[in-house]
């Protein structure tokens, strides 16, 4: 059995007697099948890295679009008025090549499902009070109503992301970051600094 | 009886005008407990020294001197009342570079913003060629500073560089992906530095209230930096300045009040060596061989808190002064 140590950050193989590995398995599947009846919703691994590709397609299509349309990201000045001129036109580009674009675009139902799951699973699990703890210690957004390709407010904290909740979310590309605003999920986007897409309500209350 | 009255009224007065007066008590370096260095006006006092500042560094030959500030980029008369501090120091100590904790631009972040918060403060320090490297807090805002040039960033929210023996590694804690823990693994893997300098925003250990460690973080890092053996951990957030006893045998600083300021904001715990949060400070910090030593100066000019620690192949002790 392969398992993915974070904190070694490589898969080691661990041995297992194979009567203990199927009473295991059994013990297993009776278990996940009860999660799964518990929380509404456990998609099969199968099903699972479906879910993954495809958000992982949709963020790929997001990038050719930013690519083609809002052209390459500004490189490093002195000057601010440079740089908040070359953020605004890139963001106003982009508003305009997805003019249509709404929620859930990106976090199609089952994949704002997925996500929800993912996070739920993680303040559920072990390390849950830390990741509360943390998500605590970082100056929590509230009350800022989303919109799809808003521009995040200048002067409002970006609020920091727990790593062991980032360990346990598809990697997204050096463009795009996940952000917490009040109880949703954000998809930002570094350089035009805009909602390129959320998921409502992905924070369960504590 | 006037004329007694009077006679023993005039030697009373001669007695205590001519009485030798008890020393002032020196300047001493400020715990949480006795954190009263009297530092709140922001005035140009100068550690009761004529002469300038007090320096409490060796100043060797080719040694690596650096200052350190964090959640500076207020705008406000704080900030540059510290930044005025650090040009005089700088006369003296010939630091040429600054590196910075994050929360480097609160609020707005309007070209005017950059200015107000650290162009103006800072001026005679940039004038004079000295570097600032920064890290971003979660006040800052990532698509605009790691493109500024003068914060040195390359366009990276994270990033090294190397100054003779010693290589620091800048991370972006308000955003600790696996793609960043793999590239930090692999840089702390690969340096072949001598002395090897984390910093970033959140701190993993502080015993401050209104913050305190990040617990999160900590868990994801501290393998790291055992593994890879850091030496010395810089953070910000926590708007006080902590030494904290070192874990594993690696030494943590807090510096969160070269602008902002949370006073008396610290629990009592055993984990932490000293302290001071009744005023904004920033530290001196120079490298010579197997030493590191810091200096903690005060908005005033006071020193709160100054020492060495041996490099961790040497010794696994610090010796504070």
């Amino acid at each position: 059995m392969s398992v993915y140590d974070h904190r070694e950050h490589k898969v080691t193989r661990r041995n297992f007697c194979p009567a203990l590995s199927c009473v295991g398995a059994c013990v297993f599947v009776v278990a996940a099948g009860l999660l799964g009846m518990s929380q509404g919703f456990s998609p099969a691994p199968a099903r699972e890295r479906q879910i993954v590709n495809d958000f992982g397609a949709r963020v790929t299509r997001y990038l050719e679009l930013r690519k083609n349309e809002a052209g390459t990201p500004p490189k490093p000045t002195n000057s601010p008025k440079k740089l908040a001129d070359s953020r605004e036109q890139m963001a106003a580009k982009l508003r305009a090549a997805r003019a249509d674009a709404k929620q859930g675009d990106i976090f199609t139902p089952e994949i704002a499902e997925y996500f929800r799951h993912q996070i739920a699973a993680m303040l559920n699990g072990p390390h849950g009070a830390r990741i509360r703890a943390s998500l605590r210690h970082a100056e929590p957004v509230q009350g800022m109503p989303l919109q799809v390709n808003q521009t995040y407010p200048n002067g409002v904290p970006l609020q920091s992301m727990p790593p062991t909740l980032l360990l346990n979310l598809p990697r997204l590309p050096k463009e795009l970051e996940y952000r917490i605003v009040g109880h949703d999920l954000v998809l930002h986007d570094i350089t035009a600094n805009i909602v390129v897409d959320f998921v409502p309500n992905a924070i369960p209350p504590s | 009886m006037t004329r007694r009255f009077l006679f023993l009224a005039i030697y009373a007065w001669f007695s205590v005008a001519c009485w030798p007066q008890p020393a002032s008590p020196a300047p001493q370096a400020t715990s949480s407990q006795q954190a009263t260095s009297g530092a709140t006006t922001g005035v140009q006092t100068q550690n009761g020294n004529a002469n300038g500042p007090e320096i409490d560094l060796p100043l060797q030959p080719k040694s690596v001197r650096f200052a350190v500030i964090g959640d500076s980029g207020t705008g406000d008369r704080a900030q540059y009342d510290v930044a005025q501090q650090m040009d005089t120091y700088h006369d003296k100590v010939g630091f040429n570079f600054v590196i910075m904790l994050g929360d480097n631009i609160y609020g707005g972040h309007l070209p005017n913003d950059f200015t107000k918060k650290f162009e103006i403060p800072y001026k005679s320090l940039l004038d004079a060629g000295v570097k600032f490297y920064a890290a971003l807090g979660n006040h800052d805002d990532p698509s605009q500073e790691r493109l500024y040039k003068p914060f040195n960033m390359n366009g990276e929210r994270y990033y090294t560089f190397k100054k003779g023996d010693v290589e620091f590694f800048v991370l972006d804690s308000n955003y600790m992906d696996p793609t960043q823990l793999d590239w930090l693994d692999q840089s702390l893997q690969g340096s072949k530095a001598k002395w090897k300098i984390c910093y970033f925003h959140h701190p993993l250990f502080s015993d401050g209230k209104h913050h305190g460690a990040d617990v999160d973080l900590r868990a994801q890092l501290l393998p790291l930096f055992q593994r890879y053996g850091v030496n010395v951990v810089f953070s910000g957030h926590e708007h006080v300045y902590e030494r904290m006893k070192p874990e594993d045998n690696i030494y943590y600083f807090v510096l969160g009040n070269s602008g902002q300021l949370m006073r008396h904001d610290f629990r009592t715990t055993k984990d932490m060596e000293r302290s001071f949060d009744s005023d904004r400070s920033f530290m001196l910090v120079e490298i010579a061989g197997d030493k590191l030593y810091y200096q903690t100066v005060a908005r005033n000019g006071e020193t709160v808190d100054s020492g060495s620690v041996e490099h961790q192949s040497q010794s696994t002790s610090a010796a504070a002064h």
